[in-house]
């Protein structure tokens, strides 16, 4: 069967081809984005890329609408960045395909239909569904180990179309230097602290214990306190820490199924009924702003004991 | 008139998740609630419609049957986005789609605006539902109707036949611009929905809701999604609430249990 897989980041291609080897054996590639930039690095992962120098969700649209055309290609696969989502729904509403998103496995079925487990609920549940090929699949962001690069393949040109959208300004966001991903311990910050001065005292507590600082989206999206490489949930950072404690985090579904590979989630949250302190292994009722300043103040005692 | 489309899903609430000890989960007993971030698109529709002076829409297609249990929350999803501003709402309900995928979605969608005899110039839509998150209905309906289409739009203005927006990206923003009509789906950051006031969700009472079933619509086909099973995902936790007289006895017994869980290095 013909897959085609699109790489939005260059490490998207080792992993997409990993998930393709268990599948299926192999793909196709379009490299797109920053993995256009990189395509020699792409390459080493398929005997065939298509390269498109662009990131805009028009040109990927049309560029696959006649990839998908002419190549035959029965499976689309990528990850669910912002802007594959606009260009893979589009195409989909285009061509008529059904479009899974947010996967975890994927299985093929006597070459005919897709077998998918996606995230449910805003991932409180787990789906298992099944749609008839042609079809289109976005995984959830690194659902799997990359695969060992191997020889680089052929590398063929597309040339972008310009759509009705035009770009006017590009803005960069500002992003720190950490990375929650390796994260051993993060210290959860939520809409509980009510001004950004604030926070020193999770970065202290942070500090103190090895680990790093993370969010809920409104800290970071919203208020505009920390940057977004620090956003956890559904639609920002997948962790998995060996220990995550919330503080003044209510505990919706869209921010804890980003924590839910923690080994040990601690909640600290004045509201004896907040929802999180069922999703908690340890729960602490009480104000941050007094209960924090004794924890750290605990913390240093007993690491000056040693 | 010009019209503005708001798209507006009632969709199942995942904080009222119930699961059986095997996991399993009976859709059936989930009730629905208007889509968290539909209510940033109403909002900012409202603020569009008193600007331009245009008509207000809203459409909303059933997608968790069977309709005639679901039809109440349906309902006040809708009447929601009728007391906030809206003038009229469209609703598509047929038992024959549901459980709905988003293929039909956006099909129905567009049946029901072309049977309206309705040709919005604009559509908003939330850039996600909370129970299915997949970001695709309204790029599709876009494609569908050959609109331009601007995705994840935090901040948005129309003027001289055209939208300009901010698209909120990953690691960067990137204003666009994009003729009318258009597809627009909002962020949750693009604006501070407001709760209706008594008298709006008085006089909302008023204001029609069209239905549609499959028979007014026409052959738009079929689910194309088969749902084989659905599980929940467990949240094992110890939930021990730590107590104590004082929060410095709390504090130490918490470090005391993290350290024996192995998780604190001091
Ligand atoms: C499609 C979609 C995607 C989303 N994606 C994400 C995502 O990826 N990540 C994410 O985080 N959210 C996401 N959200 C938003 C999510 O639904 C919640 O709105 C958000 O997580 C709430 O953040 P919070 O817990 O900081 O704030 P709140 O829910 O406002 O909670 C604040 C908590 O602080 C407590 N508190 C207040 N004062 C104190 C004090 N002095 N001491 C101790 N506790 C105090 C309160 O009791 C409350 O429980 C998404 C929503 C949608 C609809
Ligand atoms: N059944 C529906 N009826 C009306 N609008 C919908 C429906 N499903 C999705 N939408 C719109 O499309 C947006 C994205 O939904 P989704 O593609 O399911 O994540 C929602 O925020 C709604 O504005």
């Amino acid at each position: 069967m013909k897959v085609l897989a699109i790489a939005y980041e260059v490490k998207d291609a080792g992993e997409l081809a990993k998930a393709v080897k268990e599948f299926n054996g192999e793909a196709d590639i379009l490299a797109v984005s920053r993995a256009a930039e990189q395509v020699n690095e792409v390459a080493r992962y398929s005997k065939r890329v298509y390269r498109l120098a662009s990131k805009s969700p028009y040109a990927i649209y049309k560029a696959l609408e006649n990839l998908v055309e002419r190549g035959g290609y029965q499976l689309l696969i990528a990850e669910g960045y912002r802007n594959l989502r606009d260009a893979l729904s589009r195409l989909a509403g285009s061509l008529d395909l059904p479009m899974i998103t947010d996967a975890y496995t994927i299985r093929i079925l006597d070459g005919e239909k897709v077998l998918v487990e996606r995230g449910f609920l805003s991932e409180r549940a787990k789906m298992k569904v099944e749609v008839p090929l042609p079809a289109i699949v976005l995984f959830i962001p690194r659902f799997t180990e990359p695969l060992e690069p191997g020889e680089e393949g052929e590398v063929i040109e597309l040339a972008p179309t310009e759509g009705p959208e035009k770009v006017l300004d590009v803005k960069p966001k500002a992003m720190g230097d950490v990375n929650l991903e390796e994260a051993d311990i993060i210290v959860g910050v939520g809409r509980g602290f009510k001004a950004k001065e604030d926070l020193h005292l999770a970065f202290e507590l942070a500090e103190l214990l090895g680990g790093q600082v993370g969010c809920t989206r409104p800290i970071a999206a919203d208020l505009k306190w920390l940057s977004e490489d620090r956003w956890i949930g559904i639609s920002g950072k997948r962790v998995a820490p060996k220990l995550y404690i919330a503080i003044g985090i209510s505990g919706s579904p869209q921010h804890m199924s980003g924590v839910q590979n923690a080994k040990i989630i601690v909640a600290i949250n004045k509201d004896k009924s907040a929802p999180i302190f069922k999703q908690a292994d340890y729960g602490v009722v009480a104000d941050l702003y007094q209960f924090v300043p004794i924890l750290i103040q605990k913390l240093k005692e007993k690491k000056a004991k040693g | 008139m010009s019209v503005i489309a708001v798209l507006v899903k009632a969709s199942l609430n995942p904080d009222m998740v119930r699961a059986e000890p095997d996991g399993s989960i009976d859709v059936s007993a989930i009730p629905l609630k208007i889509s968290d971030i539909d209510r940033n698109a109403i909002e900012e529709a409202v603020r569009l419609k008193q600007r331009l002076g245009w008509k207000l829409v809203t459409v909303s297609v059933v997608t968790w049957g069977p309709v005639s249990a679901r039809m109440k929350d349906v309902r006040l999803a809708v009447q929601e986005s009728l007391a906030k501003g809206s003038d009229e709402a469209i609703v598509v309900a047929d038992d024959a789609l549901t459980p709905g995928d988003q293929t039909l979605t956006a099909k129905a969608i567009k049946a029901a605006l072309e049977r309206s005899g309705i040709k919005p110039q604009l559509i908003l839509a939330g850039e996600a539902t909370i129970d299915e998150v997949t970001s695709q209905v309204p790029g599709r309906l876009a494609a569908l109707l050959g609109y331009s289409y601007v995705s994840f739009a935090r901040k948005l203005e129309v003027e001289d036949g055209k939208v300009i927006a901010e698209r909120d990206l990953e690691d960067y923003v990137e204003v666009v611009e994009a003729p009318l009509p258009a597809v627009v789906s909002v962020t949750q950051e693009i604006n501070e929905p407001r709760p209706p006031t008594l008298l709006q969700i008085r006089r909302a009472s008023r204001k029609p809701i069209k239905t549609f079933g499959l028979r007014e619509l026409g052959d738009i086909g079929k689910p194309s999604r088969k749902l084989l099973e659905i599980k929940a995902i467990q949240a094992r936790r110890k939930q021990v609430i730590i107590e104590g007289e004082t929060l410095e006895e709390i504090a130490e017994k918490l470090i005391e249990a993290l350290a024996k869980e192995g998780v604190l290095q001091l």
